[in-house]
């Protein structure tokens, strides 16, 4: 990423957080993603691209293996085109937490920052240029008394294809 | 270099504005005896006509003279379960004085897993399969639980969103026991309730 596409996309990052610093209005999203600088991915390799999502404070989302079979789990999917193949995802361990409602019971959620690894693959035949992913983050929200509908925020980011 | 420097005074004055405000907002939607989200204490409650979880169908007019504490909750939602069996007990408690506790799951679940829930959990009143038509006409829920309070007469006393305590719950519920009987009434009196609870008559159930 160049200096000022990154400046201008660390202060994008920054403006918006600072809308989850406000008084949630009852529409809102509860989580937003940092913007993803262009991936390069030579042909017939794989490369890890990290999504950086920040959580409004006061909320947290269930982690991708909550607890509980009722619970709504934190699931990320990916639309690669066909240039490319999404081989894997990482999320990050939840963080076992205990909330007033339910002192004794500790629940695994994310909260403030978290990271989703998505690991690229280009086949060797993958013709050079530049490829959109797109995709979708799934969460359900909660804070220390009540629960907001499950949720989904678009996730996008631009992968260049470049020959060996 | 001072174009600069001005740019940054007034970047970080908005900034700290904007978080001035958004504390200040924050405060009011955390406190208060009730999170009252739009205008509905003292309204007339909309009626519906929902399915049950074992496949009868129920509308809120039913319960014309009873008083009536209506949760939306979704099985996904913690909090809700804290209610429940606050709901349960009170159900017990209150039943024969006129209590019905109707249980609204907001769930997109298939009803047979939100009914192995509720079972589950013990839930000894009926849980009805709610919709966005529902959520809109009681004022468009957007947190769960979400309990509103009805009288005797079907107005809406109060609205509790989020979780509260089971001395709040019981309080509320004493209120819209205590209400009188007067189906009929027109909207102009039935419009004071929430702010001046009558005694209750004599001869109330």
């Amino acid at each position: 990423m160049t200096k000022p596409a990154g400046t201008v996309a660390a202060v994008v990052f920054f403006l918006a957080t600072l809308g989850l610093a406000q008084a949630p209005s009852e529409k809102q999203s509860y989580v937003i993603m940092a913007p993803v600088g262009n991936v390069q991915l030579r042909a017939g390799a794989s490369t890890s691209v990290e999504m950086d999502f920040r959580i409004g404070s006061e909320f947290h989302i269930n982690s991708h293996h909550p607890k509980a079979d009722y619970l709504i789990p934190t699931v990320l999917k990916l639309n690669a085109p066909e240039q490319l193949t999404v081989a894997d995802l990482k999320y990050p361990e939840g963080e076992e937490m205990a909330f007033a409602f339910a002192p004794n019971d500790k629940l695994s959620v994310y909260s403030g920052d978290f990271s989703i690894n998505a690991v690229l693959k280009a086949p060797a035949k993958a013709a050079a240029g530049s490829y959109p992913v797109k995709g979708e983050l799934r969460f359900q929200a909660c804070d220390h008394s009540a629960c907001y509908p499950p949720r989904s925020i678009p996730v996008q980011f631009q992968v260049t294809v470049v020959k060996k | 270099m001072k174009r600069n420097a001005l740019v940054f005074v007034v970047l970080v004055g908005a900034i700290i504005g904007m978080l001035a405000a958004g504390k200040y907002l924050d405060r009011t939607r955390k406190h208060g005896p009730l999170k009252m989200v739009g205008n509905v204490k003292g309204v007339q409650a909309p009626d519906f006509d929902l399915p049950t979880l074992d496949g009868r169908r129920v509308k809120l007019s039913d319960f014309r003279g009873k008083a009536v504490l209506l949760n939306f909750w979704a099985t996904w939602c913690s909090p809700c379960q804290i209610e429940m069996p606050w709901f349960v007990e009170l159900q017990k408690q209150y039943g024969k004085d006129g209590l019905v506790v109707l249980g609204v799951a907001m769930d997109d679940s298939e009803p047979s897993k939100i009914a192995e829930f509720a079972h589950e959990m013990g839930v000894n009143y009926p849980v009805l399969l709610g919709t966005d038509q529902v959520s809109d006409d009681f004022g468009d829920v957007q947190f769960l639980p979400t309990t509103f309070y009805i009288d005797r007469d079907g107005v809406i006393v109060d609205k509790a969103a989020g979780l509260f305590s089971r001395g709040e719950i019981e309080n509320n519920i004493k209120k819209i026991l205590a209400s009188s009987r007067n189906s009929g009434a027109p909207q102009t009196s039935r419009a004071s309730v929430g702010n001046t609870l009558a005694p209750p008559p004599k001869d109330a159930p």
